[in-house]
């Protein structure tokens, strides 16, 4: 075969290509607009439906029957979008309903798929209406290879009180990327009772490489039970442990709060001494408003600010700590007062936040 | 002297073959790519997202230069975002309009001492602000250094583990940072992550957002629509798969703080910043065997103004090349370098020989075919014949992306704008990119010219730009 004659073969080929795709433009648009003629309104009659239900004005035959209609994605679709407009109740009664529908158990069947993506909406689907006897399913969904398959599966955790789940839930928290495990400790917080009885047990094991991460957990649940065990660690070698310590501790008014919240307002990390200065004024008991004081000279800038931000939260007599800073012999505590003296209510609010 | 041409006309023939094949490759690459990536965006529940506080805190990097018209709009936009934990940090370059008095006015600013550490040396600050309004929002002060050295001082200012640049007059899409941060939600090791840039010339925008996507009605503007679609749809996605994206857009990519800070940040003679600092991100991170992705995700959308007019365009486009010459020179050493696992062995070897040499071999082969021609070495058939599957495959490309778009994100619903797509994916061939080639080509000669400072594009606004 000769160049030209090479050259001319891949032309041909070329050109057949092009009106190829050409037909696959044209064709994919127009079955597109075929399927949204045909499926839009079958979504308005299950978003209208959906809406009459949730108000006690419909039967929920009735929306099983319009989610049927709909291809089975998108009654997914539709079922995840509508789970957090109804009430708790309610969605329990339409989840139940749900088992015995064909689609419901094509897509339960799913959890075992090869596909990801079946799993996927699986997951998204037990996310909302899972029961009891779905257990195992989300377990293994749980366990799930894809990040996206047991991110979807572990939201079950915000309707679903199951000790299994959230035990292993609680377990993979730990080894997990930041976000991830942010994420996990998000869904988990729903599971209060179980999981403050596991994070007491792994608390207490001051070696656990893990502790970091449980104490920030812990921080997030705000549990007055786990207060004896977080000011137990106040002390830990790691500073990331201690800064969790010492932010989780603000939301524990308790006297033993700002007796173990005191050294740490000392630490040798700004970290620490930032997340102490905070709790401190969460927590805005007189006592401890001298080391605040001192605290507004710290060196390091950050530790000044929430400080600073910390007196606000004792009303007159952090004002005046804050006013005779302003004219205080110390630069730094001079310009922190004054800047901080300077917020609006909005901008406090928000650094509070 | 005959056998001379005969044989430059083979080894032409031979380097487009091998080029279009890695263009095919790519094209296969990124089906199944947008294919899975489609799956995660659709099926992603943002309302829980958002609701959710695992979302990583983001610091998005604002430079800006004479921006006195624009900034509160472009600031006010970035401030509207729809995500839960971030900040801004506006620059101003020591602009000679009063974009700082603007700001100022806009947000009510008062100044706050500098406790950060200057870890990346900049130009000097002159102040740096917060807002009583915004809390969020962070405003530096500074000599004029470039585009380059602000973003060094933002990132410097940045309290967050993330972050993004963001051009002031790029109008990003209120839930692009929610899912430009979903390779982080699946637990990816990222170091870096691009969102698609579209083209906003010809849409309707309100209040700094895209409400409608249009297909620009001229010619220039709209076959920059498909080159966009291309470089993005299916250059990058085909990337994804070998590993090696190298260009993370300067106008919408995130990084994460620490590696940007461990290789010093942006660099502020680099022509092309954000080329230069994915490079040097490879580079580090290869070196030191760190395990990381470089992914381009393509739903998050940010829309830019592309040149309208020729000059601009030239301008532009000869700035692009000098700055991939430049990279490609200043890091020669990862040419085949089989330390950088990929990015060594493929990426740069292909940036190299695939995109910077190509538009030298293209103009050389249009003048060896016109010389084999005058001599009678080369016939008549066979040159058409060339030129035909030449541009017969570049519209193969251009069209792959059109369908990619069409079956994945389908922004443009119109059948008008979809007939525009096509007409202007045939049409690019044609004219359009001869001149590319050629304001490549001119890059090679201009490289000891001017170093890119701030970027000269003449725009028309956003607001306008649908008038």
């Amino acid at each position: 075969m000769t160049a030209r004659h090479f050259l001319a073969v891949v032309a041909l080929v070329q050109g057949v290509l092009l009106a190829a795709l050409l037909m696959l433009i044209v064709l994919n648009r127009w079955f597109r607009l075929r399927r949204r003629a045909r499926v839009h309104p079958r979504r308005l009659a299950v978003e209208g439906v959906m809406q009459r239900w949730a108000l006690g004005q419909a039967d929920v035959r009735v929306v099983l029957a319009q989610l049927a209609r709909l291809p089975v994605s998108l009654a997914v679709d539709a079922i995840v979008s509508w789970s957090a407009r109804v009430p708790g109740d309610r969605w329990r009664q339409l989840a139940s309903a749900l088992e015995r529908e064909w689609w419901a158990r094509m897509v339960r069947s799913n959890s075992n798929s090869a596909r990801w993506w079946k799993r996927l909406e699986t997951a998204r689907f037990l996310s909302v209406a899972a029961t009891p006897a779905d257990t195992a399913r989300v377990l293994k969904l749980l366990r799930d290879p894809h990040p996206a398959v047991h991110i979807a599966a572990v939201a079950t955790l915000e309707r679903v009180e199951n000790a299994a789940l959230a035990t292993a839930a609680l377990e993979r928290l730990p080894h997990l990327a930041p976000t991830v495990s942010a994420y996990y400790a998000g869904m988990l917080r729903r599971s209060r009772a179980v999981v403050v009885q596991l994070l007491l047990t792994r608390l207490a094991r001051a070696d656990d490489p893990a502790l970091a991460r449980l104490a920030e957990f812990a921080a997030r649940l705000q549990e007055p039970a786990l207060r004896e065990a977080l000011t137990a660690l106040a002390r830990h070698r790691d500073p990331e442990v201690r800064t969790q310590v010492a932010r989780a501790l603000g939301a524990f008014p308790h006297p033993a709060s700002i007796a173990a919240l005191t050294p740490l307002a000392a630490d040798a990390r700004w970290p620490v001494r930032a997340q102490a200065a905070r709790s401190l004024g969460m927590l805005a008991d007189p006592v401890s408003l001298p080391l605040l004081r001192a605290a507004l000279r710290d060196p390091d800038w950050w530790v000044r600010m929430r400080t600073g931000l910390a007196l606000t939260r004792f009303g007159p007599s952090g004002r005046n700590a804050l006013l005779d800073a302003e004219v205080g012999a110390d630069q730094n505590a001079r310009d922190m007062a004054r800047l901080v003296l300077g917020l609006s209510p909005q901008a406090l609010a928000e650094f509070a936040a | 002297m005959n056998e001379l041409i005969r044989d430059a006309n083979l080894a032409i023939l031979f380097y487009f073959l091998a080029l279009n094949s890695f263009y095919a490759l790519l094209l296969v690459l990124s089906i199944p790519e947008i294919w899975e990536q489609t799956r995660l965006a659709e099926d992603e529940d943002f309302q829980r997202l958002m609701q959710s506080d695992a979302l990583p805190p983001i610091t998005i990097l604002v430079p800006a230069y004479n921006e006195q018209k624009t900034i509160e709009a472009s600031v006010t936009a970035i401030l509207t975002l729809h995500y839960r934990n971030y900040e801004v940090v506006v620059v101003n370059d020591g602009s000679k309009d009063e974009t700082l008095e603007a700001l100022r006015h806009a947000f009510d600013l008062y100044e706050i001492p500098r406790t950060y550490p200057e870890t990346i040396p900049t130009k000097p600050l002159r102040a740096l602000y917060r807002s009583r309004t915004r809390t969020k929002l962070v405003v530096i002060d500074k000599d004029n250094g470039g585009k380059a050295d602000s973003l060094n001082a933002a990132i410097n200012a940045g309290r967050f583990p993330l972050v993004i640049a963001v051009d002031a007059d790029t109008l990003i899409e209120p839930d692009a940072l929610l899912r430009l941060t979903r390779p982080f939600l699946l637990g990816r090791r990222i170091a870096a992550v691009g969102g698609t840039v579209r083209v906003a010339n010809g849409c309707v925008v309100k209040h700094g957002q895209v409400t409608d996507a249009r297909v620009p009605h001229g010619l220039l503007p709209g076959i920059q629509v498909v080159e966009y679609l291309r470089a993005f749809l299916f250059g990058r996605l085909g990337w994804n798969r070998l590993g090696g994206n190298l260009i993370i857009s300067g106008a919408f990519g995130l990084f994460r703080k620490d590696h940007v800070l461990a290789i010093g940040g942006y660099h502020p003679t680099s022509i092309v910043e954000d080329l230069d600092l994915v490079v040097r991100l490879h580079r580090y991170l290869r070196s030191r065997k760190v395990r990381y992705e470089i992914p381009f995700i393509p739903d998050p959308v940010a829309w830019t103004e592309v040149p309208e007019s020729l000059r601009v365009l030239a301008r532009q486009r000869e700035r692009w090349q000098r700055g991939l010459v430049a990279a490609v020179w200043q890091y020669r050493g990862m040419l085949f370098n089989p330390r950088y696992g990929r990015v060594g062995l493929i990426a740069v070897p292909f940036y190299a020989f695939g995109e910077m040499l190509a538009p030298l071999v293209e103009v050389f082969g249009y003048g060896i075919t016109a010389v084999g021609l005058a001599l009678g070495v080369v016939n008549v058939p066979f040159a058409l014949l060339f030129i035909l599957v030449a541009w017969g495959y570049g519209m193969l490309l251009s069209l792959w992306a059109v369908v990619l778009e069409e079956v994945s994100f389908r922004r443009y619903r119109r059948s008008g704008d979809l007939v525009r797509l096509v007409l202007f994916a045939m049409l690019e061939n044609f004219g359009y990119r001869q001149c590319g080639v050629w304001w490549r080509l001119r890059a090679f000669f201009s490289m000891g010219g001017r170093k890119h400072v701030w970027g000269e594009m003449t725009r028309r606004g956003f607001e306008t730009a649908t008038k």
